[in-house]
């Protein structure tokens, strides 16, 4: 399991072009263990926003090479980087961008909807689970508009999961949460990677959540310290 | 399974119905106009037939002015020699369809004809005391005659039939009974442009509604022109022929022109003016519709557009879950298409009703009393359609750009 890679980036740069030209990733390179609980942290402007959008297949506007679970997926089409989202990547942002027109069962179910990997009844069962998991079972036909902060995040990582992605990546997950729900977006993560398996790259600000994580890299005007 | 992509488009149809009702109300507007201007039209131009037939038959075989023999020495002399001829004469021309039998024996034989009507037409003058007009006579077949051209339907004095048994009787248009001061049953004299003259009376008139005919044409027994024109018992100028679909007469044209030395005419193009105006109208209608079409899209387009500047985020956030530029497309356009569809369904039902809303008020026009409506299935096809299209390519330019909505820059906020 130990030599089990999941992630490897080499030599990762990215520029800005716009106001002025400047570097804003330089010479990235590291590795993510399959199962690891991995925090990204640095200080606001350090660009661990864009390193992760590259780490994510959102980005490809990137110098360096980057592998997912064994594929390098450095120059693939736009709409096989999607395919590859969908099926192997969650995500859950800041601010918890779920579908306001859609019931919460239906923002979870999507990412499943489209994959089309399982039937829809089992894709809703699946929901239903994970709901439950994240303690919501009962807000599952609300409007995702209707629903608190912490519980929009919860619904997110719901989401995320709904496709047993290997990989789930934050960007700052729990910045706009309170310690309570912190520290139940934590103990999921934790749960996640150490009982299912599922790598976890997530950037965060709160120190006490780095702590408690597999490992932190750091990040300093664009550079791993 | 429905895809994903079509239960997003609905939701996202249904979620704001007000916003989709303006986009449905803009291309029922344009599709109802659409069959309308076309409707209206298309009863213009059937009426305009049906006036046509109402004394034309489908094709017309008459004896036409004789070719043009100027030049005759030309056509003989090759080379290019100098030729100069003075006043060159036509010495003989023979008036009418000599021997008609063959003719009408061949017509009888064709299964499109279905009506045969010969007629012997000439330019007289009718005569009352000081009162003189031209016009023109038509010797006809009083039963077959009415069968082609139903005039028996436009008598305003006398009856028709009564033609029949008086063979010195005549019916004339209204007007030109007027413009004689004859009534019914006072005597109008003929006279024929080989200076012949004879007697009639008067026992009918009627009148079609077009001031041209009611003016100067009226009707003789067959038999009884002939004898004024002093001509035998074959004799007619016009074979009128009736065939099973009027858009159809090239075939039998085809077929009977290269053969006989007659003049082989059909309805078309001796109302040539007619129908380059029905042409007219129909090139107005359309472009008119079309219009207003484009402006529908046009609204569709804003709508579009403005739903997706709203709905970036959420693009952006389902590019970012996995879903393609190209489903993301779908979802857009399968919106446009079921603004399209439904509100060209309702377009058409709305136009149909407006049509026949309007075909209630009076208006005279000939024989009509309502403004003429005629629904052709061309018509409303091509409203469905055009209003297809035009929607899809309104939503197709917003969807494209839905479509290339980088999430990145989105969700980084
Ligand atoms: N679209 C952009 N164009 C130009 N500069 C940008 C853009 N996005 C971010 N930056 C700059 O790149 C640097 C890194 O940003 P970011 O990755 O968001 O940092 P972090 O997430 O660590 O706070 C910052 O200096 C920011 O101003
Ligand atoms: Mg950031």
């Amino acid at each position: 399991m130990e030599n089990n890679i999941v992630l490897t980036a080499s030599h990762i740069s990215k520029y800005f072009q716009q106001p002025d030209p400047f570097q804003v990733l330089k010479d990235i390179s590291f590795e993510v263990h399959t199962g690891e609980f991995l925090c990204l942290t640095g200080k606001s402007g350090s660009g661990k926003s864009t390193l992760l959008y590259v780490l994510s297949t959102m980005d490809t506007d990137y110098r360096g090479e980057l592998s997912l679970k064994g594929e390098k997926l450095t120059g693939r089409s736009i709409n096989q980087l999607a395919a590859f989202r969908n099926e192997h990547i969650g995500f859950v942002f800041q601010f918890h961008y779920l579908l306001p027109e859609f019931s919460v069962l239906d923002n979870i179910m999507l990412p499943a909807l489209k994959l089309k990997k399982k039937s829809r009844p089992e894709i809703e069962d699946k929901a239903y689970q994970h709901l439950q998991l994240l303690g919501m079972e009962d807000q599952a036909l609300k409007p995702a508009s209707r629903l608190s902060g912490g519980q929009q995040q919860r619904v997110a990582i719901a989401r995320a999961l709904i496709n047993d992605p290997s990989i789930i990546m934050g960007d700052e997950p729990t910045g706009n949460l309170d310690s309570k729900n912190t520290s139940i977006v934590f103990d999921i993560f934790k749960q996640l990677s150490a009982d299912n398996g599922q790598t976890i790259i997530t950037v965060t600000h709160d120190e006490d959540f780095a702590r408690r994580s597999d490992r932190v890299i750091e990040l300093n005007d664009g550079q791993l310290l | 399974m429905a895809s994903v992509n079509y239960k997003i488009a609905f939701v996202h149809l249904t979620f704001k119905i007000k916003q989709t009702m303006i986009a449905m109300l803009g291309v029922v507007f344009g599709i109802s106009m659409y069959v309308f201007m076309n409707s209206f039209m298309s009863g213009i131009n059937d009426l305009q037939v049906t006036l046509a037939f109402s004394n034309t038959a489908h094709i017309r075989i008459y004896n036409d002015i004789p070719p043009d023999h100027t030049n005759l020495i030309q056509t003989v002399v090759k080379g290019n020699p100098v030729i100069r001829v003075h006043n060159g004469r036509v010495i003989k021309y023979t008036e009418g369809i000599k021997s008609p039998a063959p003719i009408i024996k061949w017509l009888t034989g064709q299964d499109e004809v279905t009506g045969i009507e010969p007629q012997v037409n000439s330019n007289v003058f009718f005569r009352n005391g000081g009162n003189k007009v031209n016009g023109k006579l038509s010797g006809i077949d009083v039963e077959n005659e009415n069968k082609f051209f139903k005039i028996a339907d436009f008598m305003v004095s006398g009856r028709w039939n009564d033609l029949k048994f008086q063979p010195e009787g005549i019916i004339m248009g209204s007007i030109l009974a007027k413009s004689l001061s004859i009534n019914i049953g006072n005597n109008v004299n003929l006279l024929t442009n080989d200076g012949v003259s004879k007697n009639y009376k008067l026992i009918g008139t009627f009148q079609t509604g077009e001031t041209a005919i009611d003016n100067s044409k009226a009707y003789v027994n067959i038999n009884s022109s002939r004898q004024l024109l002093g001509k035998n018992q074959d004799y007619v100028t016009d074979i009128q022929v009736n065939i099973k679909n009027y858009r159809q007469t090239w075939p039998i044209i085809g077929r009977l022109a290269p053969v006989i030395p007659y003049k082989v005419e059909s309805w078309e193009t001796a109302n040539e003016g007619m129908l380059s105006a029905s042409k007219l109208r129909d090139i107005i209608a359309m472009a008119v519709s079309l219009t207003i079409l484009m402006v529908a899209g046009f609204g569709i387009f804003n709508i579009m557009n403005m739903t997706i500047n709203e709905k970036v985020r959420e693009i952006a956030i389902l590019k970012a879950i996995g879903f393609s530029g190209g489903d993301v497309t779908v979802i857009f356009l399968f919106q446009a298409l079921v603004i399209g569809f439904i509100g060209g369904i309702l377009g058409l039902l709305f136009g149909y009703v407006v049509c026949l809303l309007i075909g209630l008020i009076p208006f005279k026009i000939e024989a009509e009393n309502h403004l003429p409506f005629a629904y052709h299935f061309a018509d409303f096809y091509m409203a469905f359609c055009f209003g297809l299209l035009i929607t899809l390519f309104a939503g197709y330019l917003p969807a494209r750009k839905a479509a290339r909505i980088d999430p990145v820059t989105i969700i980084r906020g």
